[in-house]
């Protein structure tokens, strides 16, 4: 008997039974469902978190002291040190020192918030474009004068203010009762994206400010912590670090205190965690397909023992082994496939919902559907194996015996 | 055409055996008429199940059409029954599902012809058994002696070397018992060589040759005194 006929024999079998060959397809439904849609979720938070990473830079390198070292005094990062980065290593386009400390609070009239600055100067922007909205960045004057001037984020002044456009607004920044004022001259916007708003109010206000106005402001605390650094391209990564490496060792006299990394390493790692977590619980969901491969098996089994007799009589007329596998095996591995398109288009159909509710764009791929395509039809294989091979042993004798 | 020779067919269950056949000889030539008969427990559904091809025997040699048969593997047999045995169980043994014209057509599947010729003799082959107004029939809207009948194109319907029939009318009322052995021996007529098991004299009648089985021996082998035609 040929393929073809096979076919039309299993799918005359399963539609004789259309209540029964349906439950038996909801294990696979659900199994293929929930594979897909957690798949297309993590893809795309995957593809929504490298937008952002692309969005803030992708030639940046960024010079950090390394914590798990003794720190010293003399090996904080120096004026000196961005200067010589920027003009002795040709491969550095630009170079911006940064000082960054939490806990600081803001206060606008009785309204206070926790706020986090960052004070640096005007190549900041442009290594790390930041999206202005209103107003400016801050400028070379600003840092010469140690203008009591802040860039602020555009959530936080919606918050704060009611309204984004708080330019010319003045606030009060500071730790405890040291508060000084400062005016707002830009409103930049979030890089936070999606997941910024996912904080709701407990996202601190992120300010900006000439590097020379937090040094008179946190005095004693202040020290250039971190320096970005502009490279001509990503190929230069290499050659560039070591030669940062090199000018701070000798200038700072010390060794191995310094890590330059790149924000495509961070996102890197970010996509390393994220795809094990959809592993993880992609493969939780792929227990539930294996479940429903059980069930195939189940309904397969009994389905051989109730046409016991109908196999017994194929074989009397000349059905070989083969012909009765391939007809059992065939019925399986359609109730496989079949459940598993019903859950591909279910699984397409909840990861835009889920996606739409996150505000990301599931990654449904070409190779996810594959992928769960000839999954489900392995499963049919494979739990469709051990049923059809009882059937096309049967003794034709016996079977035709069987009531 | 068929020969056995000196054919042993042993059971074993667990340590228990148990020896249905001992040392049968038979002869059975083309165009023949036998009917094979006996008690019940006499050996003669064995007999009949291995010259169907469907069981094998212990010990001996089978011949069929010149053909050694009693070493084929499972698939040759599988090939064997299709295209040289037309079966008649007394069960019909049609598939409930299928109408009458595509339970004649199965074994034309096996066979791999080609489903308009398939059609074309399945139609054919009810005519043959009259037929031709139940084609799209069900079994379940079938009477017993037109259900047979569905076997018997079946069975005809490639044509095969001979028809073996096991007590074709043990679930038939005499009526149509009467029709069945009417279409045998047309077939018969027309050269099918037919082997037929029954422990029913009457219906023995019909037939040209008489093999009496018992305790898996044959103790008598005639030919029909006063045989009926119809």
């Amino acid at each position: 008997m040929n393929i073809l006929e096979s076919f039309k024999v299993a799918i005359a079998s399963i539609l004789s039974n259309k209540m029964r060959s349906f439950l038996t397809m909801l294990g696979i439904i659900i199994g293929i469902s929930s594979v897909i849609t957690i798949v297309s979720i993590g893809k795309g938070g995957q593809s929504a978190i490298t937008g952002e990473f692309n969005k803030i830079g992708v030639n940046v390198l960024e010079a950090t002291i390394d914590t798990s070292a003794q720190i010293n005094q003399n090996d904080y990062f120096t004026m000196n040190d961005v200067k010589n980065i920027k003009s002795r290593i040709p491969e550095v386009l630009n170079a911006a020192p940064i000082f960054q400390k939490g806990g600081v609070t803001v206060k606008v009239g009785n309204e206070t918030k926790r706020a986090v600055v960052i004070g640096t100067n005007n190549d900041y922007n442009s290594i790390l474009s930041v999206n202005m909205l209103y107003g400016r960045f801050i400028s070379e004057k600003d840092v010469l004068s140690g203008r009591n001037v802040v860039i602020i984020d555009d959530i936080s002044s919606k918050s704060l203010f009611g309204y984004v456009d708080s330019t010319g607004k003045t606030i009060k920044i500071g730790e405890r009762s040291m508060m000084v004022s400062a005016t707002i001259v830009g409103v930049y916007k979030s890089q936070g994206g999606a997941f910024a708003s996912s904080f709701g109010d407990r996202m601190p206000v992120i300010l900006y400010t000439p590097i020379t106005f937090a040094e008179k402001m946190f005095q004693d605390d202040f020290r250039i912590n971190q320096i970005e650094i502009l490279v001509d391209n990503a190929k230069s990564f290499e050659s560039a670090s070591n030669s940062i490496n090199r000018i701070l060792s000798s200038a700072h006299h010390n060794k191995d205190k310094y890590k330059v990394d790149n924000l495509m390493k961070q996102l890197d790692e970010v996509n390393r965690i994220l795809n094990i977590f959809t592993m993880i619980i992609g493969a939780i969901a792929g227990i539930s397909l294996v479940v429903g491969g059980i069930g195939v098996m189940n309904i397969m089994l009994v389905s051989v023992t109730e046409r016991t007799r109908e196999i017994g009589i194929r074989k009397a007329i000349g059905a070989t082994r083969r012909d009765i596998l391939v007809q059992f095996l065939i019925e399986s591995v359609i109730i496989s496939l079949i459940g598993g398109a019903i859950g591909m288009a279910l699984g397409i159909l909840f990861a835009t919902i889920i996606g739409s509710f996150l505000g990301i764009a599931p990654g449904i791929s070409f190779l996810t559907v594959l992928i769960a395509f000839l999954f489900s039809s392995a499963v049919g294989i494979f739990f469709g194996i051990y049923p059809a091979n009882k059937a096309s042993k049967l003794d034709p004798i016996e079977a035709l015996r069987y009531e | 055409m068929i020969e056995v020779k000196n054919l042993w067919k042993v059971y074993r269950t667990g340590n228990i055996e148990f020896t249905a056949l001992k040392g049968i000889n038979l002869f059975i030539g083309k165009g023949e008429y036998t009917a094979i008969m006996g008690p019940s427990g006499s050996g003669k559904s064995t007999l009949m199940n291995i010259l169907g091809c469907l069981d094998r025997l212990t010990e001996g040699r089978y011949i069929l059409n010149n053909k050694d048969v009693s070493k084929l593997t499972d698939n040759e047999l599988a090939r064997i029954r299709n295209r040289e045995i037309g079966f008649v169980f007394q069960a019909f043994n049609l598939l409930p599902r299928l109408n009458a014209l595509e339970n004649v057509e199965l074994p034309m599947m096996y066979a791999g012809i080609s489903a308009w010729e398939r059609r074309r003799r399945a139609r054919e082959a009810l005519a043959k058994v009259g037929l031709e107004d139940r084609m799209y029939h069900r079994p379940n809207e079938l009477s017993g002696g037109q259900k047979q009948r569905v076997a018997i194109a079946r069975a005809i319907v490639l044509n095969p070397s001979v028809l073996m029939a096991d007590e074709p009318t043990g679930n038939l009322d005499t009526a149509s018992s009467y029709e069945i052995m009417k279409i045998f021996q047309e077939l018969n007529n027309d050269g099918t060589t037919v082997v037929m098991v029954t422990h029913e004299p009457d219906i023995a009648q019909y037939t040209k040759r008489i093999v009496m089985v018992r305790d898996g021996n044959i103790i008598e082998d005639r030919a029909v005194d006063n045989r009926i035609t119809l």
